[in-house]
């Protein structure tokens, strides 16, 4: 019926009574003729070098910008950049004691902070024991979950909760102090 | 006399069909007219046949009255009816073949599950999943993904047959899958997982580790050992902070944070 | 219709037959000669759709050792902080060592896993190495500058103490 339509019927016929190897080479020569379309053959092989090719034009999709802030991944990233502000500060403390032993002592750094403002000293104290209180918390939690305590959604959003009012209250203690 | 009457009805007959095929408003009761509830879409487009564009936000208006409740109905009816380029992937409408899976207003969720926000004031984004490579519009490439779900071995493996009849378990041990083998495979939650987002060509994502464990859970199984051996790396597994951006955005209520957490329990046991 | 079937079926096999190991062949080469490269986290990926992903090989050191010393770690950080709250470093100078050990370990493996989160060596192969021997070298040092403090100076919780009342 199909062959028949694109005028294939005589060839289809022809062909159906050819010896094979003829056969084969006839069809494919009157197929490519009559089309009168340049039909380039490619090896199965070729589709990964296609997909490739169109692969490396692909844009990734947005992600940490687009996504909703939730208390699951900000106080995750919260933890990290607590975590690693408070090691910044022991690291750079460290390495400056190390290089410059004379210059860092317990009495310059006391003498230092004694002279400075009221205002200064609080903020300061603010800043240090904000994250401080808040690693602190959050790792509590973070502990649980890995003895697998806590770990349904709710129970973790009301650890997270928890966290947030315990690091509030400690906070403001701490700064009083 | 007569003959007058007659043309007059059938005249009118005539207008009130041609009037059916336009308003459907002479010959039926009026129904209900809704007021017009306009509300504003805003969708991720990508077309690959334009690669050098840049991805853009289209903006399309749609009356809410006119469509059904849910995304996926808004998004049918802006290809229907609006702009047929639109393109995504659905299939069941009823929230088990996860196809639909996209980022709805900040959200991965399946469009077919998560209803339009009635708000008309307020705009209604709709990204594909963060962090995968875009085929077209709201299409990721999940390539990548699947080949993570082939690398576990998501079937039963038992060298010891039972001599007759199926594998049996207790209640107990039956109970210990549910939750797990729920899943869809739809990637809204590894596609949450900013540790996915970061090192997805290592680490494995929740959906897969959680059908890792549905597997080291089942008693049928025998071959636990070597699976939670293939985790025993840096990053297929450990990758995992226990972010619970999986629990919190899984559309079909499954919690692969804690299916994580124990597998790590598990060989940290061992 | 019964014809066009026949050679419907015919051409498949008749490429198949004429090239079939051609084809193979051609298909491996293609493949080593692609000039689409690997890229670590890139659009391209490694092996077919059908193959699966390929695991590290594993290492326990790596895995679960690393993890639950980690945790034991954090966690042995609770009943320190807690004592050098109530305590004073100079009195109890084992706790300062303690502590500034355990600190010091706690923040480098914090600061490894952020490499290999954000800049792992198969992505950046030279940033991530240059990051990773930084790092040892920072936690080098580090130590040996705690150690010091400790021992020539007040000590770790006394200095913070001091600190905040100052």
């Amino acid at each position: 019926m199909m062959s028949a339509r694109i005028g294939l019927g005589s060839v289809t016929r022809r062909v159906a009574f050819a010896p094979v190897i003829g056969r084969n080479q006839i069809a494919l020569r009157t197929l490519i003729l009559k089309r009168g379309v340049q039909i380039q053959s490619l090896p199965p092989s070729a589709s990964e070098e296609i997909l490739n090719a169109q692969r490396l034009k692909r844009p990734s999709s947005p992600h940490f910008t687009i996504y909703q802030p939730q208390l699951t991944w900000l106080s995750s990233i919260a933890n990290r950049a607590t975590g690693g502000a408070l090691s910044a500060l022991l690291y750079g403390f460290s390495l400056a004691y190390l290089v410059a032993p004379d210059t860092f002592t317990s009495v310059n750094i006391v003498e230092f902070v004694a002279g400075l403002p009221d205002y200064l000293k609080y903020t300061g104290k603010l800043i240090l024991a904000a994250p401080f209180t808040f690693h602190f918390w959050n790792g509590l939690r973070h502990l649980s979950w890995d003895m697998g305590k806590l770990l349904s959604l709710k129970g973790a959003y009301r650890a997270g909760y928890a966290v947030l009012g315990a690091t509030a209250i400690s906070t403001v203690a701490l700064v009083l102090m | 006399m007569h003959v007058l009457a007659k043309t007059a009805r059938a005249s009118a007959l005539r207008s009130c069909i041609r009037s059916f095929a336009s308003s459907a408003a002479r010959c039926q009761a009026t129904p209900l007219e809704k007021p017009v509830l306009n509300k504003e879409f805003k969708i991720y487009r990508w077309n690959p046949d334009e690669p050098a564009k840049k991805p853009t936000l289209q903006s399309y208006i749609i009356d809410l009255n006119q469509t059904g409740p849910m995304i996926l109905d808004a998004l049918i009816k802006i290809k229907n009816e609006v702009d047929p380029t639109l393109t995504f992937r659905r299939s069941c409408r009823e929230g088990i073949c996860g196809s639909c899976a996209m980022n709805i207003d900040g959200q991965n969720t399946l469009a077919c599950l998560c209803r339009i926000d009635r708000n008309p004031s307020k705009n209604s984004k709709i990204y594909p999943l963060p962090h995968m490579y875009i085929v077209k519009d709201l299409v990721p490439d999940l390539t990548l993904f699947y080949k993570q779900y082939k690398s576990i071995k998501p079937y039963l493996q038992n060298d010891n047959l039972p001599e007759q009849g199926e594998f049996l378990q207790t209640q107990e041990d039956r109970k210990k899958l549910d939750g797990l083998y729920e899943c869809i495979l739809c990637a809204c939650c590894s596609t949450s997982c900013p540790s996915y987002w970061w090192n997805q060509d290592e680490y494995l994502g929740p959906a897969t580790l959680m059908q890792a464990y549905r597997w080291i859970a089942d008693s049928r199984d025998s071959y636990g050992s070597q699976r939670k051996e293939q985790l025993q790396n840096e990053m297929s597994m450990y990758r995992c902070h226990t972010i619970f951006n999986c629990a919190r955005t899984c559309p079909k209520g499954l919690n692969p944070a804690e299916a994580i957490a124990k597998i790590k329990l598990e060989l940290a046991a061992d | 219709m019964a014809s066009s079937m026949l050679l419907r079926s015919m051409l498949p096999r008749t490429f198949a037959s004429a090239t079939g190991r051609n084809v193979l062949r051609s298909a491996s080469q293609v493949r080593a000669s692609s000039t689409t490269q690997y890229v670590p986290g890139g659009p391209i990926i490694k092996g077919t759709v059908n193959d699966p992903i390929e695991f590290p090989p594993p290492s326990r050191t790596h895995g679960s050792y690393h993890w639950a010393f980690e945790r034991l770690l954090a966690a042995s950080l609770v009943p320190m902080t807690a004592a050098a709250f109530v305590t004073s470093g100079s009195s109890y100078p084992v706790l300062d060592g303690l502590l500034g050990l355990s600190l010091v370990m706690h923040s480098h493996i914090g600061f490894d896993s952020m490499i290999v989160d954000y800049v792992h060596k198969r992505k950046f192969p030279i940033l991530g190495p240059v990051m990773t021997w930084t790092l040892r070298t920072a936690t080098v040092g580090v130590l040996v500058g705690v150690y010091q403090f400790n021992t020539n100076d007040i000590g770790l919780t006394e200095l913070i103490a001091k600190v905040w009342t100052a």
